[in-house]
């Protein structure tokens, strides 16, 4: 590749140790703004939780309440929980590309843990299972609380372990840098007394790719389990096989989203242009445009299968998520989710750009949580889920200020979540970067001045 | 990143435009044979035309037999060709470069195969028009919101990609064999080569074209058996009104078309002896892909499974309970995920089977015999059953007239691929020389690692 951008960091090539001391001092550092954030998000959760409790003394029986509580879960699960894939996805192929941008996923796997927390109001607020549709079928013993938290659990504590043995190397560099005080002590011991042996580098590599599996495997899982008790459950005569998929699609099309738009404010505010380039944002803006087009292909097996069935259950369906009910969250997210980044990200230069593909993101971002809300806010307002089919289209929910006092302090509970635990991790691969600055060379070719990429096995 | 043979331009012609320039005995042995096998089955369908739809096994209420199987089949062999091609080329993946040619030779082919099959049901051939918009005037304009008038336009245009899409990364080794041609030949080759001389304005054209092609097929691939699923899909039959079908499809189609990619790589570096070209690194990453490719297939696979019992209606149930306990049907849905999935991909995990030519060869082979099994799954029970609209229930037993033609159609792929290599080269020329020129390593403390020259 030529190289066009002089701030790239592989063509001036900044050594390890310079890598390695900038990061380290800008993570150490401890801003006014940084806690000036973290004080009107503390208090925007807050505030969020305290509705929640009121909500949870007050009762279970009015389901409708706690459709936008639901929402904002599905909403966090799909968005913040799927960017590990994105860590993991790219890890697998092998771009040199990512390395400065790997760790930002993966510390997003510290909101799992709300997401965990949330799922039991969310999951109490059910009908019984019996006489609905359900996944779990007639198999109902510990369903489907106890099975979802166990999904739930495996998958936050896959993620954490994942962020936390990808990020040793970097915890013993911090461990090695700065002088004792109280984080440093928790952050030593996270370090677990890495050396950097052979040794040690073989089970940690081994550690990630399994634990990189894993969560590939995790979270299709409990997006399955997610839609189906939160959505496709609660729906009369909706039978929406592709509705997993879809999800998975539309979480890690947000969570590629969510990555982008933390790489543009990482980059802008905190002074790390140096290693978040063009080559970041053009390279990432090209799989957002494919799951752009995935998610319209996604939404329209589905439409097709039910507008040609023309089924009662189906056209009641569809007038009720898409077409009556629920067209404004609808039209918002075909258009933020589908629409926008098509006709934006397929031109070279807006995805070749910073601007671009962080705007596109930000409305992509948007339009999930729409999307979220179509999906489980109208199946929490279906009076009674045990009938066969929908006979009658409900009408939409819009949301109050309670609702929009939860659905604001679920996702600034997940934003602060992520600014501490950057605080404790490093927001930059280091070792990954490092290993960047061996496997790459300038040279000469034909003329031209090009790179030399070289991959592990 | 692999460890390259360093070869000569010369020694790279020399050695891939082999079979072009001499005519090897096997090759003749093997076409005469595969060449007989294809007359069968040729002779078949003469037989079948004169005689009726009644030398078949179809009846009613099973309709859509063996044929339609075998039409979903070659067209699921078909996407191989673009999944590597064109996602390889534009992801800059390295390893795609011997295996890019044979993959789109093997889409093209299977494609046209796949075509013949619905004429090949029509039992009168002759009247295929009648999916064409040809005569107004009569008023015989065909249903434009029914997918059996989707599917002859989405063949169609996925065929005519992907004949561009061979020829344009052809041209340059046309040229090549002109440059080495005397008499007709020159003249054929240089018509065809379109004046090649390799500028950098005509390799700027062929990389931007190239470039445009995969981008502007990526659509079309997936259209096509999407729409293939869309005319089980959007009909009323039991277990086949699913929303699932088309991704399911898609994806199923990428694992039969990767693993019938791996074992005609593994055949052409055995027969044509191309190990400077194909080595077990290829099959160590392609192999890799297979596994995430098949689990995600997998996926799809269990969410059709288990949607089929979500509103619990008793004519899905009936079909699923027909497929997984009534024989012979639940033996063959048995050898279907054992051979598509349960044995291959556990093996695949290993890297020693991974390079291994003789385990790839028969895992990828099994994949395809389950795979074919999958789409005889999907079409037959389902029908058998007595629906709303059905009036009648039978079995379906295939006539030694439909298995004589459906086993004639995979010795016509192959027919088709010898004949193919007897003219152009399998792998491409040019391809096989810029990855020499871009090759390159860095020396990281002890140990040179390959590296490459990023191209832009």
């Amino acid at each position: 590749m030529r190289i066009s951008d002089p701030k790239d960091m592989w063509a001036e090539g900044p050594s390890e140790k310079e890598i390695v001391q900038d990061v380290l001092s800008r993570y150490h550092h401890i801003s006014s703004r940084f806690l000036a954030w973290c004080g009107v998000l503390g208090i925007l959760f807050l505030l969020g939780v305290v509705v929640v409790l009121i909500r949870i003394f007050n009762g279970f029986e009015d389901r409708s309440e706690w459709g936008y509580y639901s929402a904002t879960l599905l909403f966090i699960a799909l968005t913040f929980m799927s960017t590990p894939i994105i860590s993991a996805g790219l890890r697998l192929a092998k771009g040199q590309w990512r390395r400065p941008m790997t760790r930002v996923p993966e510390l997003y796997g510290v909101v799992g843990m709300l997401g965990l927390l949330m799922l039991f109001p969310a999951i109490a607020a059910l009908p019984p299972i019996e006489g609905r549709q359900t996944i779990w079928f007639e198999w109902p013993t510990f369903a489907p609380m106890g099975w979802d938290a166990v999904g739930m659990l495996a998958l936050v504590l896959t993620g954490l372990t994942m962020l936390w043995m990808l990020a040793i190397p970097d915890l013993a560099k911090v461990r090695d840098h700065f002088p004792p005080s109280g984080r440093q002590k928790f952050i030593t011991w996270l370090a677990m007394g890495w050396v950097g042996s052979v040794r040690q580098w073989r089970i940690h590599r081994l550690g990630v790719l399994t634990l990189g599996g894993m969560y590939l495997l995790l979270f299709p899982l409990v997006a399955t389990l997610l839609g189906s008790e939160l959505s496709a459950g609660l729906l009369p005569g909706y039978k929406d096989a592709i509705q997993p998929a879809y999800l998975i699609i539309v979480g890690v099309q947000a969570g590629l989203a969510l990555t982008l738009v933390t790489m543009y404010v990482l980059r802008s505010a905190g002074g790390y242009e140096r290693y978040l380039g063009v080559d970041q944002f053009w390279a990432l803006s090209k799989p957002l445009l494919a799951l752009s087009l995935l998610w319209f292909y996604f939404w329209w097996s589905t439409f097709i299968t039910f507008w040609y069935g023309r089924q009662p259950s189906e056209v009641n369906i569809i007038r009720f998520l898409m077409f009556e009910s629920y067209r404004l969250p609808f039209l918002m997210t075909f258009f933020l989710n589908f629409i926008m980044p098509l006709l934006a990200l397929m031109w070279n230069p807006i995805r070749k750009s910073l601007a671009g593909p962080a705007l596109v993101s930000v409305g992509i971002l948007i339009g999930t949580l729409f999307n979220t809300i179509r999906l489980v806010v109208s199946a929490y307002s279906v009076p009674d889920p045990t009938l066969h089919l929908l006979t009658e289209v409900p009408k939409g929910q819009f949301p109050g200020v309670i609702d929009l006092l939860i659905v604001v302090g679920g996702i600034s509970g997940a934003v602060l979540l992520f600014l501490l635990a950057s605080k404790i991790i490093p927001p930059f691969s280091l070792w990954e970067m490092g290993e960047g600055t061996r496997l790459v060379r300038v040279r000469r070719f034909m003329n031209r001045t090009v790179r030399v990429i070289s991959k592990q096995n | 990143m692999y460890y390259r043979r360093t070869l000569t331009d010369e020694q790279i012609n020399r050695e891939l435009l082999g079979t072009v320039f001499s005519t090897p005995l096997w090759w003749v042995l093997l076409v005469s044979v595969l060449g007989l096998v294809v007359l069968g089955a040729a002779s078949a369908v003469g037989f079948m035309v004169d005689q009726g739809l009644q030398v078949t096994g179809l009846n009613r209420p099973v309709f859509w037999g063996f044929f339609i199987t075998n039409f979903v089949f070659w067209v699921g062999i078909s996407h191989a060709g673009v999944m590597i091609s064109a996602i390889l080329r534009l992801s800059q993946a390295e390893w795609r470069r011997p295996m890019t040619r044979a993959a789109e030779v093997m889409t093209v082919f299977a494609l046209m195969t796949a075509a013949m099959m619905p004429l090949v049901h029509l039992g009168r051939l002759w009247r295929f028009y009648w999916f064409t918009p040809y005569d107004f005037a009569r008023g015989i304009w065909p249903d434009v919101r029914s997918p059996l008038v989707w599917d002859p336009m989405a063949i169609t245009t996925y065929l005519t990609g992907s004949v561009l899409f061979v020829y344009t990364a052809l041209i340059p080794d046309l040229a090549v064999i002109r440059d080495r041609s005397t008499g007709w030949r020159k003249v054929v080759y240089g018509i065809l080569s379109l004046n090649w001389h390799g500028n950098p304005r005509q390799w700027k054209l062929q990389a931007i074209a190239g470039i445009l092609l995969s981008a502007l097929i990526l659509p079309v691939f997936v259209s096509v058996h999407s729409i293939v699923s869309w005319d089980f899909g959007v009909s009323l039959v039991p277990s086949w009104h699913v929303t699932v079908f088309a991704p399911y499809f898609v994806i199923g189609a990428v694992h039969s078309g990767v693993s019938a990619v791996v074992t005609l790589m593994a055949i052409m570096k055995k027969l044509y002896k191309l190990d400077n070209y194909i080595w077990e690194e290829h099959f160590d990453a392609v192999g890799r892909l297979l596994v995430v490719v098949a689990t995600a297939w997998l996926f799809f696979f269990w969410l059709d499974l288990i949607f089929a019992f979500w509103l619990a209606e008793e004519q899905e149930l009936t079909v699923w309970r027909l497929r997984l306990f009534h024989a012979p049907w639940s033996w063959l849905f048995l050898t279907f995920i054992v051979f598509s999935y349960v044995i291959p991909v556990p093996l695949w995990l290993s890297r020693r089977v991974r390079r291994n030519l003789t385990m790839m060869i028969i895992t990828t082979l099994m994949v395809n015999v389950g795979m074919w099994l999958e789409r005889f799954i999907i079409v037959v029970p389902s029908l058998m059953q007595k629906g709303p609209l059905t009036f009648d229930y039978a079995s379906y037993r295939p006539s030694i007239v439909e298995i004589t033609i459906v086993g004639g159609t995979f010795a016509l792929v192959a027919f088709l691929i010898l004949m193919f290599s007897k003219f152009f080269p399998l792998i491409p020329l040019w391809e096989a020389k810029e990855g020499q020129r871009l090759g390159d390593a860095i020396k990281v403390g002890a140990i040179s690692v390959p590296g490459i020259v990023k191209e832009e």
